[in-house]
């Protein structure tokens, strides 16, 4: 349960530095900071699927979507306090992901995968087809946000507050009696049951605290843009987290944070500077998948490792 | 409804569902034949499909009237995109291979976004319509002279793909049924390590096969091409109904993609019918059911416990 | 990992410095339009009519006397990546206006960024009736045409060709409804004795409609309303004329199917028996204006055979170069002011933003596509102009 000193510091180190972000940077930076928060939760909810209980996801989308929709519907259509609407909406994910877990760790690998894909789908149908509850795919626009955070520094503070709680919430999840188990399922699932381990159970409990937290990190983004769209809910914003995850590392905790800030700064800046940026972002994929296949954590403990030798 | 009761729309519908179908089969069926050997889940397969179409499109307008251009259009789609499958198997991939699967299906994403600009770059951004080949440009009348409220005519060149499609897959079924080649290839869907424990050159076959998926992506879009408009994103809705289908029919099944096909033709002739508001959701609602029914899809077989 | 992550926040920490707001010797103008995908078939046009407004506004000396610069991003037809976009166009670029959008998605994403951060935001090709109704606001303006316009000029193509059974087919997503809205609501003025005999709303993205040509052939109308655009309407004619729809029925479409870049590309495989739509065509110039645009469009384009698009995203900008001038400078509320009930001239004629509801006067042509001697593809002839109901 106890954080290693090197991951502390530096833990500490990035949210000093990020308390500070509003008064030294600029409100760009403000902004990009709250987005970036934003998809790291998504992403590390991903993880305590893929990295500790081993099945894959396509379709992580759709609780993402669900707290987001939930959320700004609640506030907006039936003027509810944030206090009510925000703890709604993660219920709400949780539940989806508890109904669409059930059928889903029946099955394993691609077919696992391919079950979440057609649930995640669904929810997008049903978010594009409900217009009158979710406006279509015109989008919800005009969310109500609180007055207290509605503001770029009030709801950057906010969001950093809701991500650091969760994401400490999830290092306890994961690091506990619990996450070690997963892992164990994940490295061997027959060994795992003949110890007595409820494989199925286990695995339906991380799709729902999976679910449950990408609904949080859905419902902050529905607040930051005033706003929820249903490109949200659909394949490719389920395929886009999915690569953050793997870019960053699947198997350590912190990796797909880092992977989600990178590719979102890459997409950031690369269409910033080129109609192209597909290709520069395939590029820098490819050279990722070839030269560093443990995802940007590994090639930080390689490098580690390279100064190690060199002292 | 009324209309599912009048006999000829009934009869159209269902040449509109095998069409439909047979022109899904022969994109999804390489698609099936790679996961089932190099177990890679590929998706630049709609961007292949993509390139074949373009590629189809620059032979047609190159050679305009000349007789059996549109052939020819769809032969180079199929090499185009075999020459593209080798030197990306060979080049990259292959290197892959002792990887997670993960990082693999990663590779074919890096792939797509590469390959969707340089169709930017090398097509621009215009719209294409490849002609109808001569002698499919009009429709066969089934009406036999009979009296009818309503012309019971169809169009030939869908009427060429309810042939084509049963063609492809009995040759794809022959090939690898009655040839050692074939062998090897379904010898090397059950079981990789025995294929290099009788001394087989595995990557080789790998190669062969992701070549020969690839080749039938590109010929899948020369053929879609004359039905469709060739442009920008044509790649996207393929993908995902190629993989519809392919988890329907049970993944490296080449009868359940043929099946699967068939049913997602159905669906989205009949089903939109039936429940004309919904046809959006149709095609996954589909999946769902089948993966709910039987998870390893209608020909595949069950997962053994375990990995 | 520790170095790692300290090398990566320093890098963030640069970012934190020197990015200042537009200087006063240069007016910076944000622009998204889709560039990537399936988007930048309209797209890519629509950047060269705006590069070609900026372009002539320099060569004059500026707007009010100062220089106009581009910042471009990609909208990506994706409505939470154009307003991440926008933003980052207005907090790090520091642009002093917001042009472009095209799927109403997008254009509403826009322009609820615009509402917080009290910048303008021209919308020059969404025609969501949404953004200068319910979502109207003082910062958001619209230089294209609406679906209640739209759906207005479809019920009267219908009395023209005398239209009774109407099969009434729309894309199934926000604009579909929409212009099927604004039809249906304009129906009865307009043709009172036609009837939507059957109601078809096939999705967007759509391939594959021979299932759907069945179901129009077997219901027995004379015309189909439609508002199928782009790719749509190129694959629904491809399958459809070798059943025999387009000798059947006279298709009325929205979604400005009669502009050059369908009709061109299509060439022969343009169906018969079409009515539609178009903002402009580079073959027909209304006025002396347009001549020119069109001459200096095709120098640009590399072709005389323009598409329709540069000239919505041309106007937009024209709309605030005239505002900033008339406001003596950029300031925002200044600006907003000067633009209701702005009028200017346009290769079309003069077009006027209503100062109520922000959004401008904007016609199109409709007529019927013919096939012409000497000529590979289809125009349209004649040409007629329809101006917004009210004019």
């Amino acid at each position: 349960m106890v954080m290693p000193r090197g991951t502390a510091i530096v833990v500490v180190l990035v949210l000093a530095g990020l308390l500070l972000v509003p008064v030294l940077g600029s409100n760009y930076l403000v902004d990009l900071s709250t987005e970036i928060l934003i998809y790291m939760l998504f992403a590390l909810s991903l993880n305590v699927l893929i990295g500790y209980s081993g099945n894959v996801s396509f379709g992580h989308a759709a609780y993402f979507a669900i707290g987001g929709y939930t959320c700004a519907i609640l506030l907006t259509t039936y003027e509810w306090p944030l206090l009510l609407a925000f703890p709604a909406a993660v219920l709400l994910s949780g539940l989806a992901a508890a109904f669409v877990g059930y059928f889903c760790v029946k099955l394993t690998d691609i077919y696992f995968a391919m079950l979440t894909l057609a649930f995640a789908m669904f929810v997008w149908a049903v978010a594009f087809k409900w217009r009158d509850m979710t406006g279509g795919d015109d989008g919800f626009v005009g969310v109500t946000v609180p007055a207290l955070i509605d503001g770029r520094v009030p709801y950057f503070y906010f969001t950093l507050v809701v991500v650091s709680i969760s994401i400490a919430l999830l290092w306890v999840i994961c690091h506990s009696a619990f996450g070690r188990t997963l892992v164990a399922v994940r490295e061997n699932r027959t060994r795992a049951g003949f110890v007595g381990v409820n494989t199925r159970a286990m695995r339906h409990v991380a799709f729902v605290v999976a679910g449950t937290f990408a609904g949080i990190a859905g419902a902050l983004l529905a607040m930051y843009n005033h706003g929820m769209y249903v490109e949200s809910a659909f394949w490719t914003e389920s395929a886009q987290v999915l690569i953050m995850t793997l870019l960053g590392g699947m198997y350590s905790f912190f990796g797909p944070a880092m992977g989600a800030a990178l590719l979102y700064l890459l997409n950031v800046f690369t269409i910033q500077y080129t109609e192209y940026w597909p290709t520069v972002q395939g590029v820098i994929l490819l050279i990722i998948l070839l030269f560093v296949p443990e995802g940007v954590v590994g090639l930080g403990q390689k490098i580690r490792q390279q100064l190690a030798k060199a002292d | 409804m009324s209309m599912l009761t009048n006999p000829t729309i009934v009869f159209l519908q269902f040449m509109n569902s095998i069409s439909l179908g047979m022109n899904l089969f022969i994109i999804a069926a390489g698609l099936t034949l790679i996961f089932g050997v190099l177990r890679v889940i590929n998706f630049a397969h709609g961007v292949f499909f993509m390139f074949g179409a373009y590629v189809c499109y620059s032979v047609v307008s190159r050679m305009a009237e000349t007789a059996g251009a549109f052939w020819l259009g769809v032969l180079a789609a199929g090499a185009a995109l075999a020459v593209i499958a080798f030197i990306i198997e060979r080049g990259l991939l292959h290197y892959l291979y002792d990887k997670e699967h993960l990082m693999q299906l990663l590779f074919t994403f890096a792939i797509v976004l590469i390959m969707g600009d340089l169709a930017k770059m090398i097509w621009g951004t215009d719209q294409y319509s490849v002609p109808k080949p001569e002698g499919l440009k009009g429709a066969v009348d089934f009406s036999f002279g009979a009296d009818l409220a309503m012309p019971l005519l169809y169009p030939a060149y869908p009427l060429m793909l309810c042939v084509l499609g049963p063609v492809v897959a009995i040759g794809m079924w022959l090939v690898l049924s009655k040839t050692r080649w074939g062998r090897v290839i379904r010898a090397a869907t059950q079981d990789r390590e025995m294929l290099a424990a009788l001394g087989m050159n595995v990557p080789l076959v790998y190669t062969a096969v992701f070549v020969a998926g690839s080749a039938l992506a590109g010929i899948g879009g020369a053929l879609a091409a004359p039905r469709v408009a060739v442009s920008p994103g044509m790649d996207v809705t393929i993908i995902v109904e190629c993989f519809i289908i392919v988890i329907i029919g049970g993944l490296g099944s080449l009868w359940g993609s043929f099946l699967g096909a068939l049913i997602l033709g159905f669906v989205n002739s009949f089903g939109i019918m039936i429940f004309p508001n919904w046809e959006l959701v149709l095609s996954y609602v589909l999946m769902l059911l089948v993966l709910l029914w039987r998870p390893w899809g209608l020909f595949g077989q069950p997962e053994a416990d375990g990995h | 990992m520790k170095r790692f992550v300290t090398s990566f926040a320093a890098a963030g920490l640069t970012l934190a410095a020197g990015y200042g707001a537009a200087s006063a010797d240069e007016i910076k103008i944000g622009v998204l339009y889709p560039t990537s995908g399936g988007g930048a078939i309209y797209g890519g046009p629509a950047m060269q009519g705006h590069d070609l407004a900026v372009e002539e506004i320099n060569a004059a000396g500026g707007a009010n006397g100062v220089k106009v610069v581009t910042v471009a991003r990609d909208s990506k037809l994706n409505p939470a990546a154009a307003a991440a976009a926008a933003k980052e166009l207005i907090t790090k670029e520091g642009v002093n206006v917001l042009i472009g959008g095209l799927a109403s998605s997008v254009g509403l994403a826009i322009s609820e960024v615009a509402r917080q951060e009290k910048v303008i935001y021209i919308a020059t090709i969404p025609k969501s009736i949404k953004i200068t109704r319910e979502k109207l606001h003082p910062y958001v303006f619209r230089t294209a045409s609406n679906t209640d316009f739209e759906g207005d000029a479809l019920a009267q193509m219908v009395k023209r060709v005398d239209g009774k059974k109407i099969c009434d087919v729309q894309l199934d997503y926000a604009y579909g409804h929409d212009l099927a809205d604004g039809f249906i609501k304009a129906l009865p003025s307009h043709a009172p004795d036609a009837e939507v005999v059957l109601t078809l709303r096939p999705k967007l993205g759509a391939t594959d409609f021979n299932a759907y040509v069945t179901q129009i052939m077997g219901s027995g109308c004379d015309t189909v309303v439609s508002g199928l655009w782009g790719n749509h309407f190129v694959n629904l004619a491809k399958q459809g004329a070798p059943f025999g729809l387009f000798n059947q029925v006279t298709y009325i479409s929205g979604g400005e199917i009669a502009s050059h870049e369908i009709a061109g590309k299509m060439g022969a495989d343009y169906p018969d028996n079409v009515v539609s739509n178009t903002y402009e065509l580079w073959y027909h110039s209304p006025t002396e204006a347009h001549k020119k645009f069109q001459a200096r469009l095709a120098k640009k384009a590399g072709t005389e055979e323009t598409a329709m698009w540069p000239m919505l995203a041309y106007n937009g900008v024209m709309f605030y170069r005239a505002a900033v001038e008339k406001a003596g400078g950029t300031d925002a509320e200044k600006v907003i002011e000067a633009l209701r009930g702005l009028t200017i001239e346009t290769p079309v004629g003069p077009l006027t933003i209503n100062a109520e509801d922000h959004q401008a006067n904007t016609g199109q042509f409709w007529g019927p596509m013919k096939k012409q001697a000497g000529r590979k593809y289809r125009m349209m002839d004649p040409v007629t102009y329809i101006p917004p109901p009210g004019e």
